[in-house]
């Protein structure tokens, strides 16, 4: 026999397509600041704005956008806004914008709350951290007013309260790699193909 | 050989979609056509196509030494001086790989000529290897084959052996150009058969491969260690992250010596070696003049026929516009392809690590063979 003795598809014959919604997550309530003085001044313990603030700063170098250079990295963040970042490559340091402010999953008042206030924080502390973790903010170049997350979620406008769906501020690291090096060529000869009127299906042979 | 009108199978279409056959119709027309077929005798396909590919392929790898040795030869190919060292080593390191298609023009008597070989980035594989092959079981089981019917066609069982053979790094990832439906219906195919022989297989899009301190990366900050790319060497050299390609610890299939076999300065090089071997076209690098009747000329890198320029024997002028101008060309002389009912046939005939692994065949209403050109299902009847 000349041909094979089975061709079997384990991938290819698709299965019905499966919808994964985000909907139905409960927003939660955070706390955003510009620095720890800020948020002391907004009725929370000093010493809690303190850790919480250093906390985000920690977090700060491990998730900031990372660009090539400085030029690359001010064309986002705007003049002066940008810092060297711990890394380096081939021909010198990544950069990565200032920290803004932070936003703190979970803040005690300061002194002792009344009523049914206090007993949701209890529960909260009571389930462990909160699921919004305590992270560094960014401003844009163009939108210097919108508290921006590592990954580009705006969250705030102004200090204070805001509210945030958990699963959109999850904190990642930092992505150090470029992409879009490959498949410049496909789109110059499409477009040189397009011209003659000849289409380009496909770039094997 | 010969053509025989066939009744298509009702509701093929529904059931090709159903099994990943995104592309059967282009643009309105039909790519995978199975109102005919050609029918083969057994000694006709073991003796005129799978022993002539494997003696084609052998002296092909054989030229690759020849031509490292040589710069004049690398210059007539157009390798980048930049990239040659990378080239060079990537062969005498064994770099595998994985298969290449060459076109064959044939009529059934006679030697079978080789038009060029397609060793980078070879596609209609697919259809070749598995559609076709579920066209033929079709048609047995419906009765509307003789029983049997057989069909020169182990490219699936192939290609499983080769994957579960080579010592792939693993996950092992697939790319091909995010917009192209065709392309990604070929690297979906081969992923399969990939996962099926227990590679841990991975799809990326060209466009998102990340590059970071001379290594490529996946989209979740890994390392690519292995990776297929449906997308001609000689574009990726051009492009940003060529530069990697020297340092990245990547696998690559096809593996970037393969650069030499894919390009058309191959030819005039096969002739030079071996000239007036039965299975060869007179080939030469192009000198720029105008075309004598009875030849052809074609740009050292171009797929789906494009760039393409011919002059019949009684003087008719050909030629086929495209996007591939910018290369140096070669001539050979012409062999035109045979018609069948006025359509004009060409075998493309497949080799696996080293063996010829089966065949399929594009149809068009002129003699060069486009990206449109129709698929045909074959069989081995005697």
């Amino acid at each position: 026999m000349k041909r094979s003795k089975k061709a079997a598809l384990v991938l290819m014959a698709p299965a019905a397509t499966l919808l994964l919604a985000g909907c139905g997550e409960q927003q939660q309530e955070v706390h955003v600041f510009h620095n720890a003085e800020e948020c002391a001044a907004f009725y929370h313990p000093p010493a809690e704005c303190q850790a919480e603030f250093e906390r985000a700063s920690v977090l700060h170098t491990q998730v900031a956008p990372r660009y090539q250079d400085q030029f690359e990295c001010e064309a986002d963040f705007g003049a002066g806004q940008c810092e060297t970042a711990p890394e380096r490559h081939q021909s010198g340091s990544f950069f990565m914008p200032m920290m803004m402010g932070y936003m703190a999953g979970q803040m005690m008042n300061r002194g002792n709350l009344a009523g049914g206030q206090a007993q949701q924080l209890q529960q909260s502390t009571a389930n462990n951290r909160s699921a919004v973790p305590t992270q560094p903010l960014y401003k844009s170049r163009d939108d210097r007013s919108t508290f921006r997350t590592a990954g580009n979620q705006a969250v705030a406008s102004q200090p204070g309260v805001a509210r945030v769906r958990p699963s959109a501020v999850q904190p990642q690291r930092a992505q150090l790699v470029r992409r879009g090096g490959f498949g410049e060529q496909a789109a110059v000869r499409q477009q040189a193909a397009r011209q003659q009127a000849n289409r380009q299906r496909s770039y094997g042979s | 050989m010969k053509r025989v009108n066939s009744t298509p199978r009702p509701g093929w279409q529904a059931y090709a979609e159903s099994l990943g056959f995104k592309f059967h119709t282009i643009d309105g027309e039909p790519y995978w056509d199975e109102s005919a077929y050609y029918q083969f005798s057994l000694r006709q396909i073991e003796q005129d196509l799978e022993d002539v590919t494997e003696e084609l392929h052998a002296m092909a790898l054989d030229l690759v030494p020849d031509i490292l040795a040589d710069e004049q030869k690398l210059d007539q190919l157009a390798i980048p001086a930049d990239y040659r060292d990378a080239l060079a080593e990537s062969w005498q390191r064994g770099d595998p790989h994985l298969y290449g298609r060459m076109d064959l023009v044939y009529d059934g008597s006679g030697p079978a000529k080789l038009l060029e070989l397609n060793y980078d980035t070879p596609t209609s594989l697919y259809e070749t290897g598995f559609f076709q092959w579920v066209w033929l079981e079709d048609q047995l089981m419906r009765g509307e084959l003789p029983a049997g019917a057989d069909q020169f066609n182990s490219l699936q069982d192939k290609l499983e052996q080769a994957f579960a053979n080579l010592t792939l790094p693993q996950p092992f990832h697939f790319t091909s150009v995010r917009e192209s439906i065709e392309d990604k219906g070929t690297v979906d195919y081969l992923l399969d058969i990939a996962t099926q022989s227990g590679v841990d297989s991975r799809y990326i899009a060209l466009e998102d491969i990340g590059s970071l301190d001379g290594q490529y990366y996946d989209l979740q900050g890994e390392p690519i260690t292995g990776l297929f790319k449906l997308y001609p060497w000689e574009f990726m050299l051009e492009e940003a992250f060529a530069e990697q390609v020297k340092t990245s610890q990547t696998l690559w299939l096809e593996p970037l010596w393969k650069l030499l076999l894919s390009n058309k300065g191959i030819l005039p090089l096969l002739w030079q070696k071996h000239p007036g071997h039965p299975n060869l076209l007179e080939s030469h690098f192009d000198s720029g003049k105008a075309l004598d009747k009875g030849w052809l000329r074609k740009p050292l890198f171009s797929r789906e026929g494009a760039n393409i320029e011919l002059v019949t024997a009684d003087g008719k002028r050909l030629s086929e516009p495209g996007p591939y101008q910018d290369a140096p060309f070669i001539r050979q002389r012409l062999q035109p392809l045979p018609s069948f009912d006025g359509n004009y046939t060409l075998i493309g005939s497949w080799v696996v690590g080293d063996s010829a692994a089966g065949i399929g065949i594009r149809e068009d209403n002129s003699l060069i063979t486009k990206d449109s050109s129709r698929f045909l299902p074959h069989i081995i009847l005697d």
